[in-house]
């Protein structure tokens, strides 16, 4: 059985950012009131005719860029012709011989290992109206109709379930990060279809499209269910019907939808109410400047300054967090300690308040300030916890909370060595493990001497002196 | 060459535009139909060099519109044109596709 | 009865100004016109009520224009928002519009008073205005003759002194055609001079709306109104507005002519070709001068007209489906069943016929064998007219090979329709302006019809020879002095 060979390649269409729909000035919105976000134009009255809005020209043009295609200088679009009653023109006005990108690639990582995953085209397309199905009716929603997309789709390069959502996870992360989309797979913002079939030889075997899987990890269980469904046919001497399958969740299956009609008959011809679009090197020039830095190179600067791998994904998954964490690349503080607060208690904070935290009045001078002070031992964890709330929600200073709020750090040595002194005294067990070479008894008197002074002491000369005082 | 179509290839164009043709309708398009792609067939004997095709006769390109949101329609106001409504929603026959 | 109407709009102009007669009496007037007229069936929908009520609100206004309080019809593919808009066919008998296409809207900024929809073949898919749901419209010379088509209803008001002024479109002859059988004015303007928003599309890439009038003049005036950039049409070109009426009048002498050979060969009848002698003679007697040319490729235009257009209709008509808007079968069992029975009953003959062969022809790789040829040919016809336009002014020819024909001729042939317009398509292919003026009559006093073709945006300079034509040749064009 394991000698078969998948073959994957996927189609990813993908929500375009932008306040209003790609033909008409209609608002992009999501969960409006059915048929509020609507107009002449989206339900394809007779005598309406498209426009075209420029930001997903730039959108498109930017994911183009990023997935490294040739951009198509002179554009044109196309229609498809279908009839379906989420289609309010009958046709789809999309790229069929113009697409704005072609061959390009991404790079993802499999265990260790690189791979570039060939892009056969990106192209714009408009999207369909939204369907509710209740016993023998349906429900439009129009509000949908004419919501920008870019559809992505690429060679079958893919031969694992790994690869495969590497690459869904790769293509969203680098649509997160330059702000192309929001990328939600569950509320459709991201739709996957994958392409797959298996062959024991070079000849590739019977494909089956499974459409509009839910999430990054059912592309997985939906690849490695179809393909051994497809094994198991194979083996039983059965042939594969060319057809489109939904993965279901629930019986962790991959289910038929239709049998695809020989050659989809949609009668593409060139869209006459657009003329050609033109992509100059002005435009290309002005749209690269809003590429941001990327989640690959942003990971890289991160574990550079010693962020541990694992912290530094947490922070790329929280795009206005790296945001804000990128200011201070060049600033000299800890990048250590920033990630941890940020991470932390601040994360905590966001989260519970539902605020961003640019929204805070976590000013940069006062990040700087904190980030400071704790990599000094000016200010410990404790006491940072109990003025977070003032930090950020107050215009004021840290010096200012500090001192109003009485908290001194005792950084008086001879304050520090009669407390020290105290602690040594009444723990002699612990002090003779740590002659007795259990460096961690030192942990335990750490404790201690934080304990007596409320927190408040300098932990690094503490430290210090606890040391010097032991190694008398 | 017949100078018909055969009731299957008409029945098959009515398919792709979706329109649902009487037997009489059928019988008189077999002939009608025919006669047109005849007509359009000269096009194969025309001979031309340049590839380059002419989508529309306008020599400017697109300019685009900037990403402002207009005014748009009141749910009340669409539902008026529409054959099959359901309060917000326009209703059809179950999309069987799904 | 007044006859206001039959005044120039100049002078209808002054009598407003002066305020010696109110737009009511215009509406008024044409009303009763109409009414005697009934038999003309050239309107599909009337707006009385509405006109009267606009008349009355602008009787407290400022007559700041030339067109101001005049009554205008309009063919029924435009839009007009709360007014029931058909396109002459069943599928949207009861469809009420709720916005209006962009010249609507200039037309109401100028205070005209619309009248009514006209009359037209369905879906502007004809040249006699027979496939229209409502029944043909008459011609006024002869009521057993078409009035052509496809804006048949638009050609026969005007040529009966019903409305001084209408709106047509073009798609392959739709304005000429008929303004060429019933002896009226017509222009189909440079493709993209006109907004095309809220024109239902036959053929996107064909299609023009434009002004179908008494006079030249008169023509050039609502042009002055109708064109310029919309927002909403990304086909309108963006050229500043100008006065087409600027070069009437002026000297034709110098003035460099083509005619193409393809005009004046066997396809044309005997009395056309005489009476565009005629012309040819009284031009090169007034110092233009006259060539005969061939175009490539021009014998080829109605073949590309039937891949182009009906591919084009085939994918613009989609949408006729019985969901948003217009007709649609009661109780369908399905989805399937709602799309065949609104659409196999919702259209007409002529229309389901095109349809039906623009999806074959866009299918599969008809797309390449017929789709994309027809665009390549397209290219070099429209190349081969702007050439001949690097050394001529103008070209003219006739319009229709014939003089209007009676009704119910051809209705069983589907390819007369197209054999009709073969003088009049290539000029759609190539996108450039036409124009119909009248230039004699044949046989039993039926109106001939010149054309001129203009150099892209030439408009004006087709003015200035249509209107010189017009006022030598002096044709009594009324046809109520023969009836």
């Amino acid at each position: 059985m394991t000698d078969y060979k998948k073959t994957i390649g996927i189609e990813i269409h993908v929500e375009l950012k932008t306040k209003t729909k790609i033909f008409s000035d209609s608002i992009n919105g999501y969960g409006r009131t059915a048929n509020s976000n609507v107009n002449v134009v989206d339900l394809g009255y007779p005598g309406t005719l498209p426009t075209l809005n420029v930001e997903v020209i730039r959108l498109a043009l930017k994911a183009a860029l990023i997935l490294n295609c040739d951009i198509n200088r002179e554009m044109h679009f196309d229609r498809k012709n279908y009839f379906y009653p989420d289609l309010p023109k009958g046709y789809q006005i999309t790229q069929f011989e113009t697409p704005i990108g072609t061959d390009g690639y991404v790079e993802i990582e499999v265990n260790g290992d690189k791979k570039k995953i060939r892009i056969h085209d990106i192209h714009i397309e408009e999207d369909t109206c939204k369907s509710i199905h209740y016993k023998n009716h349906s429900f439009l929603d129009f509000n949908r109709a004419g919501v920008p997309l870019v559809e992505i789709v690429t060679e079958a390069d893919m031969h694992s379930s790994e690869e495969a959502m590497a690459y869904v996870e790769k293509l969203r992360e680098l649509f997160l990060y330059a702000d192309i989309s929001d990328c939600k797979i569950e509320e459709g913002s991201m739709r996957c279809d994958v392409n797959i079939s298996v062959s024991k030889t070079e000849e590739l075997g019977t494909r089956a499209e499974i459409k509009n899987i839910g999430s990054i990890s059912n592309v997985g269980r939906a690849i490695e269910k179809e393909a051994e469904r497809q094994i198991a046919l194979l083996e039983k001497g059965e042939e594969i019907a060319f057809a489109t399958y939904r993965y279901d969740e629930k019986n962790d299956a991959t289910i038929m939808m239709r049998v695809k009609e020989a050659g989809n008959d949609y009668r593409y011809f060139p869209e006459p109410d657009i003329p050609f679009v033109l992509i100059d090197d002005t435009l290309i020039d002005d749209v690269k400047k809003t590429i941001p830095m990327l989640a690959s190179e942003r990971r890289e600067k991160y574990m550079a300054f010693g962020i541990s791998l694992l912290n530094a994904n947490k922070i790329i998954q929280n795009r206005s967090l790296s945001n804000y964490l990128n200011k201070f690349l060049d600033s000299g503080i800890d990048l250590v300690i920033a990630s941890n607060i940020l991470l932390g208690d601040i994360s905590f904070y966001l989260n519970k308040t539902g605020l961003d935290i640019e929204s805070t009045k976590l000013t940069d001078e006062k990040f700087i300030d904190i980030v400071k002070r704790i990599s000094s031992g000016e200010l410990n964890s404790k006491v940072f916890k109990e003025i977070l709330d003032e930090l950020l929600e107050e215009d004021t200073s840290v010096e200012e909370i500090i001192s109003r709020r009485g908290i001194k750090i005792i950084n008086d040595p001879t304050e520090l060595k009669t407390i020290i002194e105290k602690v040594i005294a009444n723990n002699s067990a612990s002090v003779n493990d740590y002659q007795n070479g259990n460096t961690r008894a030192i942990k335990f008197l750490m404790g201690q001497i934080m304990k007596e002074t409320k927190g408040s002491a300098n932990p690094e000369l503490v430290n210090k002196l606890l040391e010097e005082e032991l190694n008398k | 060459m017949s100078d018909m179509l055969t009731e299957k290839e008409v029945l098959h164009v009515a398919r792709l535009a979706r329109i649902n043709l009487t037997d009489e309708e059928v019988m008189k398009y077999r002939i009608q139909l025919k006669q047109l792609l005849d007509d359009v067939d000269k096009i194969k004997d025309v001979k031309i060099d340049d590839d380059e095709q002419l989508i529309t006769p306008i020599d400017e390109k697109a300019v685009l519109r900037s990403d402002e949101a207009g005014e748009m329609l009141e749910p009340e106001d669409i539902m008026k044109n529409v054959p099959v409504s359901n309060g917000n929603f326009v209703e059809v026959p179950v999309m069987i596709n799904e | 009865m007044s006859k206001y109407l039959d005044l120039s709009i100049r002078e209808i102009n002054d009598l407003l100004k002066k305020k010696e007669i109110k737009p009511i009496d215009l509406v008024e007037e044409a009303f009763e016109r109409i009414e005697e007229n009934a038999e003309l069936n050239a309107f599909i929908t009337l707006d009385k009520e509405q006109a009267l009520k606009t008349a009355k609100e602008l009787e407290d206004r400022e007559v700041d224009n030339v067109l101001f309080g005049i009554p205008i019809a309009i063919k029924d593919n435009i839009v007009t928002k709360d007014l029931r808009t058909t396109c002459a066919s069943h599928i949207l008998d009861n469809f009420i519009p709720i916005y209006d296409a962009t010249v609507i809207k200039k037309i109401k900024e100028k205070n005209m008073i619309i009248i009514g929809k006209t009359n037209m073949d369905e879906f502007a898919m004809g040249s006699t205005s027979q496939t229209s749901y409502f029944g043909a419209p008459h011609n006024p010379w002869d009521t057993k003759k078409v009035a052509g088509g496809s804006s048949g209803g638009s050609a026969s008001c005007i040529s009966a002194r019903l409305v001084p002024l209408a709106l047509g479109s073009d798609t392959g002859g739709s304005i000429r055609q008929p303004a060429s059988y019933c002896g009226i004015v017509g222009m189909k303007p440079t493709y993209g001079r006109v907004s095309r928003y809220g024109l239902i599309a036959f053929g996107s890439s064909l299609d023009q709306i434009g002004p179908m009038t008494r006079n030249v003049y008169e023509n050039a005036l609502l042009l002055n109104v109708l064109c310029g950039r919309d927002e909403n049409d990304l086909t309108s070109s963006h050229r500043e507005s100008e006065d087409f009426t600027r070069m009437i009048g002026e000297d034709i002498s110098g003035m460099k002519i083509a005619v193409p050979n393809f005009f004046i060969s066997d396809i044309v009848s005997d009395e056309v070709r005489a009476n565009l002698e005629a012309v040819i003679e009284l031009l090169k007697k007034r110092g233009a001068i006259i060539e005969y040319v061939d175009i490539d490729y021009i014998e080829n235009a109605v073949t590309l007209y039937q891949i182009i257009a009906m591919g084009e209709a085939s994918s613009n008509l989609a949408r006729f489906d019985g969901v948003r808007y217009g007709y649609s079968v009661a109780d369908p069992k399905g989805v399937d069943e709602l799309y065949a029975l609104t659409r196999g009953e919702g259209f007409g003959e002529e229309v389901k016929r095109r349809i039906m062969v623009g999806s074959y022809l866009l299918s599969g790789e008809n797309a390449k064998t017929y789709y994309a040829k027809a665009l390549q040919i397209r290219k070099a016809i429209r190349d081969s007219f702007l050439k001949t336009f690097e050394k001529y002014d103008l070209i003219i020819g006739p319009n229709a090979t014939t003089t209007a024909y009676n009704l119910g001729e051809g209705l069983d042939d589907p390819l007369k329709t197209f054999l009709d317009d073969v003088l009049v398509i290539p000029v759609n292919m190539a996108g450039l302006p036409g124009m119909n003026v009248p230039m004699g009559f044949g046989k039993n006093h039926l109106p001939i019809g010149l054309q001129i073709i203009g150099n892209k945006f030439d408009e004006a300079k087709m003015y200035k020879l249509a209107a010189f034509i017009e006022k030598e040749l002096n044709l009594d064009l009324d046809p109520r002095e023969v009836r």
